[in-house]
């Protein structure tokens, strides 16, 4: 009653949170263009352009793909053949659980799932997920970079499937022990009368199926153990293997012997039954709002982009997708183990560097867009660190085009008014100068401003500038303004001048300290040995550090 | 001859042709390119974050170093990039412990053992020019070729030691081998604009545009290009200014892989000449008829 119960609740709520899931794609915008087009079309879009595309010549690479990348998980060997395994255990086992659980039953006539090869099959399949648990919990705690990213719904997914399986073996191995299910199998189907006859297939099980009587039977004498093997072979062995074939739950069987012994079997029983079941029914209900998602937007994704190329797709469809391939990651850090600028994470300490991270924070940024906010900060600097450099995408085991997003993510940033970080920080740095400016006469300063250039170690080599101006005359910049003072605040030789006087926040606001090419045409020219360019960029650092925005001191 | 191949983070999105084209080229010449997972070489990091510049520059290169291998880069900038790198580590022995330290966590050294070439360097000091000449089979007739020199391979010439800063001349020797005129333009050493067209848009096509029309005017077919760079930025000026005001900047950027390609006998597919913008095809008819 309660089974039937809690199982047609979850999949009510499984169905609800698929429906939902399903209303909310195509509302996410993601990237401008998408904003004016209803949700209504953008499925009909969505839908209709994959349908035709899976009925089209590319239909066949299609289905390639669902069997290449989702059933054999292709993708996820370039990027780390562990991770590969892991997955693959994980994978194939779930589904040899859920068949021989679910569909088994329904699917093959005179389905028992105590013979074999059923009852080997689903220790197999326990036994496979675990040991990808196993492996992906390895990973996660081994990889410095993927224990940073692993969060709640990492955990709760690795739990969940743990305690599926944990308390499956264990349910397993106690119905081993169980003489209460013994009790029950032999009124259900044994047939037998006589009171020896009962006593010789209860040796006989307890000596050959590891049934544990609490009372204890009778000693396993040759006569009784041969009168049991005929009943067994009469009555039990068309419907019951021998439980040794459940080669993991077999063994924990005899370590739980003990307290079959004692009595506590039943109730043992009882609590693994209705943690199991538990387990499986939150994850299928959960399933739409964790990452067990993926097992139906990720073979979606994959047929999608095998059907058509990404510059196709009508902005319609191309709105469905990205809002898709949002709710497709696994966050399984695939991206982030490779990204090119990971190493920065040292000295900049903010996850959102991370593509996997930054996805979540395209997600919420597009959810709830707080440009003011922190989060918002370091979505964008994020964003701006990024090379493009398309590693994330090409390794992306289920194909998403994180080149493709994070150029909307800049968009949408933009539309915010969050810009590219080093155009903030230099406006900002710019304000700040003038600001100081118009409220007093700037004079020079005492030289403590040398101690703020740490890089390179001759960066005061500013001091020997005598203002020659060779650097400003063969720069490009100033040749490029008619009116270069007015442009650019500063010229080069200036810059190097007010340094000099100790004016750090002239220098640092000065736009032609944020226009600089990093040409070094002005280090190479200049007849002092001044580092011109070399100071310039770290102008650019001192600003950003200033404001909070650099590197971690 | 074997080196890491150090792609930087542009290339495989933006310029594949590069890409196909280099490795074809050094293919056919024997040069046997190792595929390492690199990161950025950090130059687009050090506007803001010095010591990340520093550590991905160093971890490079010294994954490079525990494969026993010099490292080679067909991009201008992250080649002044990675050799700006060692100098810093070379001039503050402090911050050079620094960085080891942080990458002894991951078992990686720096000590500067492998050398830091850009492609232009493996073919003309480690090959030579007398070894290119022999292989080209097919030379260029009446191509006249404007060569961008670049920022990042020349300065600061005491750190990158390519060629004389003021009169560089490697790359017109380089290209007057596939039998193509280098011509000399007033730009040759300009910057291409790259570097603030995140900041500064309305600057970074200006000088791009300088570039071709300063090769126009010098009478040039072509702009020869061998940075990443420098080719995106030449694309985008082409794509920006639409067909009729292309004609009138010049014929086009050529990657410098796919000019000694062709006049190599290799054929245009092998070599993407129609992934450039504008397509790079019309080269072909300089070529001597077969």
């Amino acid at each position: 009653m309660l089974f039937t119960w809690s199982l047609h609740l979850s999949l009510a709520a499984l169905l609800l949170g698929l429906a939902y899931k399903l209303w909310s794609w195509p509302r996410i915008d993601i990237g401008p263009a998408c904003r004016d087009i209803p949700p209504l079309r953008r499925l009909r879009a969505g839908a209709g352009g994959f349908g035709r595309a899976l009925l089209s010549r590319r239909g066949g690479a299609m289905l390639w793909a669902l069997v290449r990348d989702g059933l054999f998980q292709a993708r996820s060997r370039t990027h780390s053949p562990l991770a590969w395994i892991a997955h693959l255990l994980m994978f194939w086992g779930m589904m040899g659980l859920i068949f021989l659980h679910a569909l088994g039953p329904v699917l093959i006539p005179d389905f028992t799932a105590t013979l074999n090869p059923w009852l080997f099959l689903r220790d197999l399949g326990g036994l496979m997920l675990l040991a990808g648990v196993a492996l992906v919990i390895f990973r996660r705690r081994k990889l410095p970079l993927l224990g940073r990213v692993t969060r709640w719904p990492d955990r709760l997914a690795l739990g969940l499937l743990a305690l599926l399986v944990l308390s499956g073996f264990g349910l397993q191995g106690l119905k081993i022990t169980s003489a209460a299910s013994y009790q029950r199998m032999v009124e259900e189907y044994g047939l037998l009368d006589e009171a020896p006859d009962r006593r010789a297939l209860a040796v006989y099980w307890q000596e050959h199926y590891g049934v544990v009587f609490p009372s204890g039977q009778a000693a396993p004498t040759p006569e009784l153990m041969a009168r049991g093997e005929e009943l067994n072979a009469e009555s039990c062995l068309d419907c019951h293997a021998r439980p040794q074939w459940a080669f993991a739950s077999w063994p924990l069987s005899r370590a739980l012997a003990p307290l079959a012994r004692l009595g506590g079997g039943a109730l043992a029983e009882q609590a693994l039954w209705h943690l199991h079941y538990l387990a499986a029914f939150l994850a299928l209900a959960l399933l739409p709002f964790t990452k067990f998602l993926h097992l139906f937007t990720g073979p979606l994704l994959l047929m999608a982009r095998a059907g058509r190329p990404r510059e196709s797709l009508s902005p319609a469809s191309l709105a469905l997708l990205r809002a898709l391939e949002l709710d497709v990651c696994t966050r399984c850090g695939a991206c982030s183990a490779h990204c090119s600028v990971a190493p920065a994470l040292r000295h900049v300490p903010n996850l959102a560097l991370l593509p996997s991270e930054k996805l979540a924070a395209l997600k919420a940024l597009v959810q709830r867009p707080r440009p003011e906010s922190e989060a918002a900060q370091a979505t964008r600097q994020g964003a701006y660190i990024c090379t493009s450099c398309l590693r994330c995408t090409r390794l992306c085991p289920v194909g998403i085009d994180l080149q493709d997003l994070w150029l909307a993510l800049k968009e949408e940033l933009a539309a915010l008014g969050l810009g590219p970080t080093t155009l903030a920080v230099g406006s900002q740095a710019h304000a700040q100068a003038e600001a100081q400016r118009s409220q007093e006469p700037v004079v020079p300063k005492a030289n403590g401003f040398q101690q703020g250039l740490l890089h390179s170690a001759q960066a005061d080599t500013f001091r020997a500038c005598y203002c020659c101006t060779t650097c400003s005359v063969a720069c490009p910049v100033v040749a490029q303004h008619e009116e270069p003072m007015k442009a650019l605040d500063l010229l080069p030789h200036q810059i190097m001048h007010s340094l000099g006087l100790g004016m750090a926040q002239e220098a640092m606001g000065a736009r032609m300290t944020w226009h600089c090419l990093t040409c070094y045409r002005c280090q190479e020219a200049c007849p002092m040995g001044v580092r011109v360019t070399d100071i310039l960029y770290e102008l650019r650092n001192l600003a950003a550090r200033d404001q909070g925005q650099g590197e971690a001191v | 001859m074997r080196f890491a191949l150090f792609l930087g983070c542009k290339i495989p999105a933006y310029v594949p042709h590069y890409e196909i084209a280099t490795r074809r080229v050094m293919a056919e010449l024997g040069v046997e390119l190792v595929d390492v997972e690199f990161p950025c070489c950090g130059y687009p990091l050090r506007h803001l974050y010095f010591r990340s510049y520093l550590l991905a520059g160093a971890r490079a290169m010294a994954l490079s170093e525990a494969r026993g291998l010099d490292l080679v880069t067909p991009c201008k900038c992250c080649f002044g990039s990675l050799q700006r790198v060692r100098a810093f580590l070379e001039e503050r022995p402090e911050l050079r412990e620094e960085i080891n330290q942080e990458l002894a966590e991951e078992g990686l050294a720096y000590t500067g053992a492998a050398r830091v070439l850009h492609i232009l360097q493996v073919l003309h000091d480690e090959l030579g020019a007398p070894a290119l000449r022999e292989r080209v089979v097919r030379p260029f007739e009446g191509l006249d070729a404007a060569v961008l020199y670049g920022c990042h391979l020349v300065r600061p010439s005491k750190i990158t030691r390519f060629d004389d800063p003021a009169r560089p001349h490697i790359i017109d020797q380089l290209v007057s081998l596939t039998g193509a005129r280098p011509v000399p333009y007033a730009g040759r050493l300009n910057c291409c604009g790259a570097p603030v067209r995140e900041r500064n848009e309305e600057l970074s096509l200006a000088m791009i545009r300088d570039r071709l029309s300063e090769a126009r005017d010098a009478g040039a077919h072509i702009l020869v290009i061998a940075c990443p760079y420098s080719q995106m930025q030449a694309e985008w000026a082409y794509t920006l200014a639409g067909p009729e005001p292309q004609r009138e900047l010049i014929q086009g950027p050529v990657l410098y892989p796919q000019l000694l390609g062709l006049s190599m006998g290799l054929g245009p597919d092998e070599l993407a000449l129609t992934q450039n913008i504008p397509s790079a095809e019309y080269l072909l008819s300089f070529l001597p008829r077969p």
